[in-house]
């Protein structure tokens, strides 16, 4: 096999904290998640490659890892756009106009739900109970909560970060 | 946020909320956090430390209202085998947001809480499962513990005793059915959150095959306070079996949706009209679902049911959480009835046939129908979908699948014909 | 024991059974996909729920444990309507593929749908379809039928111990996969077409060819490997089309090899005509021409015998019959991996069933690739791990076994002498002498430290011994079971009823062989160099193929190329090019005859397949050839030729008038005057000792002659010569092109490397390439420009 791309390394920082947390578990495999979500803030998406590295780091078979990567929803295996807006549509949320916003986030950025805009600056996803009902309708932004949100301050945060200004709460 | 509401009765989980930076552990030592811990690690008995939390008569606060201190007492002892703590921080019950306001302001409150369960219980190693969306939340859970390992109220021989425990904040990453408590097991196992069936049960074999407790964040929240001031004391509040306080999430149709801490017994009318600030629109509700989307939907004719676990049993509906989502009049049922079975679809882990086909089966009919494309068997088939996975299944999610769509078609019949074609093959 | 009631009839079964299976145990039928009498309990089909009197919803009998006084009811309304709907469910999602499917027939879904579904579903939606995976060259996969009952993924992890397949997503997107790109790394892969329920996974090679009701079965004995385990043969007319397990046999699974060769059995390989050679060219004639011919070669003739074990039992007597009758001086040789031909103090053959090695309390494996050599026993001690019980390997290599044995060691086999010494320098401490240990042990310089896993071992209350290869094989090898024999009496493994000490044989009827030529035999090497020398005038090989197999390609060659070669057999070999003659004998598939198996089982198949060609039965051929020579035929029929086999082993008598199967098990032979001392170490620095590896997938002349297997060799290949780093190290050479230094001459190899390899060793891969040195025992490794 070519070595055309090299495979992906964790940092030596890395796998000084990974080492740290796996001795806080009986075994190794229940470091499986909080070491996925290292390798998703490490390498943007959990990748075939990735997968493979971070089987190989807790000495586990790809296809565990492969189980918990597709059953959870926060870990992606595709790349997203820089800045992830997962609207709640549940319940509470959709009582307060969630699908008044997801239309227009879609509007205004051109896309399909699910999809990134042309630029790569953002994805739009629709999401289950964020668990912050009282604050309806509630929009997590690279898993920041915002709540009661409605379209001015979406607006304004689009703005923001084409702007090349680093959004917060 | 929480309005500061006056209240007679002091709250429990939320008495040190409002107090700005508390979160700090040299702020919470100012206002109580810790206080008591030494006496219980030095004078009582873990035995005692059971028999307290049982005479208070606390029930689960997370959903299944299972009595706390019958749970601790399953856990076999001399095992060979360590007991572990875990406490589900999951909150992903749909409506549910109260863990994460004592976890974000008092994160203290939870930790000294789990302390003292681990005493009680012979714990080296506890973990707090946290979803992996409370991002913000475990950094903040994560600071607080490592202000606690500094002041020696964690890690080995706490505060001088022999007593030792690990606490370790371990983020999940977007399933609902790892609330459950199988599946927060296996998920901490560090596999998919697939329930295992019982028995046995996790008090006997549970995190890798060994005893297990997990408790949600507010029950072991209320733990100082029932050492401190006694099991009888916190039996003296709410109503007979349905002891203590309990944090209400309202949310939905309501002017002020929020956390409120109130007794057991407080009558639902009371929650939304007196601390919610009414409904947004009209004066009584269309429908309210009272404990999460896993509960069958109130109707009008309870909407002064006092909110207790029995009463709620009793009208054929749940507590469950303490999550209230308040629909008024302008609420379009059959909408919120097909987005809770599409949630159900989604978070259904796929083990049991009747869940795995029947969720999805539910979420494309409501669907149809929703756009006006339903059949006249439609009802028909919801039902049977609905009926034969609840109480079918490994977990609870196919019951709490089945609820909102048994209590549309029940309660709604004429909204739902309404999507339904008469003539259609 | 607990007392219930099903269906209001009192039942009573042992406490902790689960309710199906004391419905089964009662004969009352329940329905269920996931559930596997081998497999852990999944419960996740829901089709077994059970209405349990005064519980307020149905229990799912596969995990709910029975408990006294219960009151079991499985025909309720409820639970009529409740398995109507877990079929409507199910059939939401599953294509109606039932005229394109192979399951039809024999398919759970198809018939419960009869006996619990309604006649119409009411699903209106789209139907989801999922993708078809790789799952190796066995297995076809259309997972859009699968049902997700979990079977094919707890039969990875647990029996297989690949761990290769999972479940990916969640929901309704839920869907199995397979991780290995190419194929499923297991020699038991074949096993999940058996298991799923449905059309989901389908028997590769059998794919699409025809339906179950179209087959005939003809039961008989697998002869790949020792365990000679009991296999359905199915065929439409006279056309094999798949090899099944059968229900209540010994081994609930079949491995690959065994599984799968049947496509050898109408191989263009199969020899079905007698021929003989004209002009350089093999010519098909007739019998009598050809016999002529073989007489011409043989009579009055100085031969050498040597066959295969595979052979029934009244094959192998009549092959000795032939001989008295013919060359009653001849040597005899049947074993292509026997050096040592004095006699072992415990020969080829278990003392024990797989099921005692199982529940055994310690279990050690010495020096064999039991992966490859005997896949259903290193399933059972695969069963054994996951049981947490202990299993130790002490050998050349960590032999890939899918499962991480408690302890692993490594050793050169000229280590032998000096671990078998430190455990029994161990035991001797502990106060378990046996007399003449103190002898042998002085007899060794050095002690081994794998020894003490060894010692340890033999201390439990009951301890099996799995003595392989490396050990048979070895030039001392006689002295090395002699020493093992001393540890097993002296630590109390070795009396009746608690007789642990078993020996991988080369292949079926190891105790017959024993009895019938335990006289006159001769190992194989010894017998191709008397032909070489031109102490022997022709060779007779019956089945053999020892250029393809064995330790003694080279000099089987050198043999063959000085003597005329008459081949009796059903499938050509390397060998056949340098055969006069080939007179065709039946495959295993069609004849009658018994099959003894390691563990001594005795079977009888009776119900062979159509000869395909003209090829008889072997015991025919040999009277026939007795004939041709000109002598008085020994046994002109079955019966007396059972008689002469009563003769040789008496004990088998009483089985052929047995009811019972498994009511008998043969005895494998004991030598207790086989005591010998170890020979000075032979281990000299600088070289190498060799180490020969097999193929589940190509060894055996049948497997060779099966394009199915080939298939999977070439995907499992093994490197040809492989070394530990540090033996290259030490030598300061590298990886690559390098000379090995044998008795046979330097010849040039790719040497590869492997960490999970003895320093000291050089592995073999019988592949071919390699496959002469294989004779060596010991070799130098030089650099490649040398």
């Amino acid at each position: 096999m070519s070595a055309a791309v090299e495979s992906p390394q964790f940092t030596e920082a890395r796998l000084e904290e990974i080492k740290v947390l796996v001795e806080r578990y009986p075994y190794p495999r229940s470091a499986l998640l909080p070491v996925l979500h290292m390798a998703q803030d490490d390498f943007g998406y959990l990748s075939r490659d990735v997968q493979q590295l971070v089987a190989d780091t807790l000495g586990l078979h790809l296809m565990a890892v492969r189980e918990v990567v597709t059953f959870y929803t926060m870990f992606r295996e595709q790349p997203c756009g820089n800045y992830l807006l997962e609207v709640c549509t549940n319940a509470s949320c959709m009582l307060n106009g969630a699908n008044d916003l997801v239309r227009h986030l879609c509007d205004t950025l051109d896309i399909k739900v699910g999809g990134t805009s042309a630029d790569g600056m953002f994805t739009v996803t629709e999401v289950e109970c964020a668990g912050a009902c009282g604050g309806a309708p509630v929009v997590q932004i690279n898993n920041v909560y915002h709540e009661r949100v409605d379209a001015a301050h979406l607006d304004a945060v689009i703005e923001k970060a084409r702007g090349g200004k680093e959004v917060d709460k | 946020m929480i309005p500061s509401d006056p209240s007679q009765v002091k709250a429990i989980c939320f008495d040190r909320i409002h107090i700005p930076d508390v979160h700090r552990l040299e702020v919470a030592r100012q206002h109580g956090a810790y206080a008591f811990l030494p006496a219980v690690l030095n004078e009582f008995e873990p035995d005692k430390i059971v028999a307290e939390v049982k005479a208070s008569g606390i029930r689960g606060r997370g959903g299944a209202g299972f009595p706390t201190g019958l749970k601790w007492s399953f856990v076999p002892r001399n095992t060979g085998k360590p007991t572990y703590l875990l406490c589900n921080a999951d909150e992903g019950e749909p409506g549910t947001f109260k863990d994460r306001d004592i976890m974000r302001f008092d994160p203290h409150l939870l930790i000294e809480g789990m302390i003292m369960a681990g005493f009680a219980l012979d714990v080296r190693d506890a973990y707090i499962y946290i979803r992996g969306e409370f991002k913000h939340e475990a950094e903040v859970v994560n600071e607080a513990i490592r202000e606690a390992y500094e002041a020696n109220l964690l890690g080995e021989h706490i505060l001088g005793t022999d007593f030792s425990m690990d606490l370790t904040v371990h983020r999940g990453a977007g399933a609902y059915i790892c609330g459950e408590e199988t599946a927060l097991i296996e998920s901490l196992e560090g596999r998919a959150g697939r329930p295992r069936f019982k028995p046995p049960f996790p008090a006997v074999e549970g995190f890798y095959q060994c005893p297990t407790v997990v408790n949600n964040v507010e029950t072991l929240a209320t733990v100082p306070a029932i050492l401190e001031h006694g099991g009888e004391w916190h039996a003296g509040i709410g109503v007979d079996n349905n002891t203590g306080m309990k944090i209400f999430s309202v949310s939905g149709q309501v002017n002020k949706p929020g956390n409120y801490e109130v007794p057991l017994g407080t009558p639902l009318k009371t929650l939304i009209e007196e601390y919610c600030g009414g409904l947004q629109h009209g004066s009584v509700p269309k429908a309210v679902i009272p404990g999460g989307s896993s509960a069958p939907w109130l109707m009008p004719e309870h909407y002064e049911i006092p909110l207790t676990f029995d009463a709620l049993a009793k009208a054929g509906t749940m507590l469950g959480s303490g999550a209230i989502i308040v629909m008024d009049e302008t609420a379009d049922v059959l909408a919120v009835a097909k987005r809770l079975a599409h949630f159900y679809a989604h978070e259904s882990c796929g083990q049991c046939t009747p869940c795995r086909e029947g969720t999805g089966w539910m979420d494309r009919v409501l669907g149809r129908i929703q756009c006006g494309q339903g059949h006249p068997g439609d009802i028909e088939v919801l039902h049977d979908a609905a009926v034969h996975m609840a109480g079918r299944t490994i977990c609870a999610l196919a019951d709490g699948a089945a609820a909102p769509v048994l209590s549309v078609i029940k309660h709604f019949p004429e909204e739902v014909r309404a999507g339904i074609v008469e003539n259609a093959a | 024991m607990t007392t219930l009631f099903i269906n209001d009839e009192e039942v009573t079964a042992p406490a902790g059974t689960s309710i199906l299976e004391a419905c089964q145990q009662s004969g009352v039928d329940v329905p269920y996909f996931c559930y596997h009498p081998e497999l852990s309990v999944a419960a996740n089909c829901r089709m077994c729920l059970v209405h349990v009197e005064g519980w307020n919803k149905p229990a799912a009998s596969c995990c709910t444990p029975i408990s006294e006084g219960m009151k079991v009811y499985t025909q309720t309304e409820d639970v009529q309507q409740d398995r109507k709907m877990v079929m409507e469910y199910l059939l939401i999602n599953h294509p109606l593929d039932c005229p394109v499917c192979d399951q039809g027939g024999d398919c759970k879904l198809q018939d419960y749908a009869m006996d619990y579904g309604a006649s119409r579903g009411r699903y209106a939606e789209n139907k989801r379809a999922a993708e078809d995976y790789e799952l190796g060259p066995f297995i076809t996969t259309c997972m859009t039928r699968c049902i997700h009952c979990t079977r094919c993924v707890r039969f990875a992890d647990e029996v297989a111990g690949t761990g290769d397949m999972g479940v990916l997503n969640r929901g309704d997107r839920m869907s199995i996969a397979g991780i290995v790109d190419e194929c499923l790394s297991s020699e038991l892969s074949g096993n999940l077409a058996d298991i799923c329920p449905v059309g989901a996974l389908l028997d590769g090679p059998s794919h699409d060819v025809a339906r179950p009701w179209e087959l005939t079965s003809h039961k008989s004995t697998c002869t790949q490997c020792p365990q000679g385990c009991d296999i359905a043969i199915e065929s439409r007319g006279e056309e094999v089309i798949r090899i099944q397990p059968v229900k209540g046999s010994p081994e609930p699974w079949l491995c690959d090899r065994g599984r799968y060769v049947y496509d050898a059995f109408r191989s263009d390989r199969r020899i079905l005509q007698p021929m003989m050679r004209e002009s350089g060219e093999m010519i098909a004639a007739d019998w009598d021409e050809v016999m002529a011919r073989a007489a011409e070669l043989l009579t009055g003739k100085r031969v050498g015998i040597v066959f295969s074990p595979f052979w029934s039992v009244e094959g192998i007597a009549a092959i000795r019959l032939m001989r008295d009758a013919l060359f009653p001086e001849a040597r005899v040789a049947f074993d292509l991996h026997r050096r040592d031909m004095r006699p072992f103090a415990f020969e080829e053959g278990f003392a024990q069933t797989t099921q005692q090695i199982e529940d055994a309390d310690e279990v050690v494996i010495l020096g064999s690739d039991l992966r490859q050599r005997l896949p259903l026993v290193m399933q059972r001690l695969r069963k054994r791990l996951r049981a947490d019980k202990p299993v130790t390997r002490i050998g050349a290599m960590n032999y890939r076994t899918n499962a991480a044995p408690t302890h692993d060691l490594l050793i050169r086999p000229s280590d032998w002498p000096a671990v078998i010494a430190r455990a029994m320098q161990q035991v001797m401490d502990l106060g378990k002498p046996a007399a003449g240990m103190v002898e042998w042990m002085e007899q060794v310089e050095g002690r081994h430290e794998a020894g003490k896993a060894l010692a340890d071992a033999l201390m439990a209350d009951s301890c099996s011994l799995l003595v392989g290869e490396e050990i048979r094989s070895h030039p001392d090898a006689a002295a090395l079971i002699a020493g093992l024999d001393l540890l097993m009496r002296g630590c109390g493994h070795a009396e009746e009823g608690r007789d642990g000490r078993n020996l991988v044989p080369e292949g079926m009827n190891a105790q017959a062989l024993s009895a019938i030529f335990g006289d006159v035999r001769v190992g194989a090497g010894e017998l191709f160099d008397a032909a070489a020398n031109g102490e022997l005038d022709a060779l007779l090989l019956i089945g053999s193929d020892p250029v393809g197999d064995g330790l003694f390609p080279s000099h089987a060659k050198e043999a063959m190329a000085k003597v005329p070669l008459v081949q009796v057999g059903a499938i050509r070999g390397e060998i056949s090019d340098m055969a006069e003659v080939m007179l065709p004998s039946a495959a295993y598939s069609e004849v009658e005859g018994s099959f003894i198996n390691m563990e001594g089982r005795v079977r009888v198949a009776t119900q062979p397949l159509k000869s395909l060609g003209t090829e008889r039965p072997l015991w025919k051929v040999m009277m026939r050839l007795v004939q041709a020579l000109g002598v008085e035929v020994p046994a002109v029929d079955m019966d007396e030729l059972r008689t002469a086999v009563k003769r040789f082993l008496p004990d088998l008598s009483g089985f052929w008038e047995a009811d019972e199967v498994d009511a008998y098990m043969m005895p494998t032979r004991r030598n207790p005057k086989a005591v010998y001392m170890p020979a000075k170490s032979t281990s000299q620095s600088g070289k190498l000792d060799v180490v020969s590896r097999y193929s589940v997938y190509r060894e055996g002349i049948w497997a060779r002659a099966s394009d199915l297997l080939a298939n999977a060799g070439r995907l499992h290949a093994l490197d040809d010569v492989l070394v530990h780093p540090d033996t290259l190290r030490e030598a300061g050479l590298e990886e690559g092109e390098l000379t090995i230094v044998s008795s046979r001459g330097e010849h040039r190899y790719h040497v590869g490397t492997r960490l999970d390899v003895s320093p000291g060793v050089l592995f073999v891969a019988k592949r071919g390439v390699a496959g002469d040195l294989s004779d060596e025992s010991v070799v130098e490794l030089r650099g490649g420009t040398g």
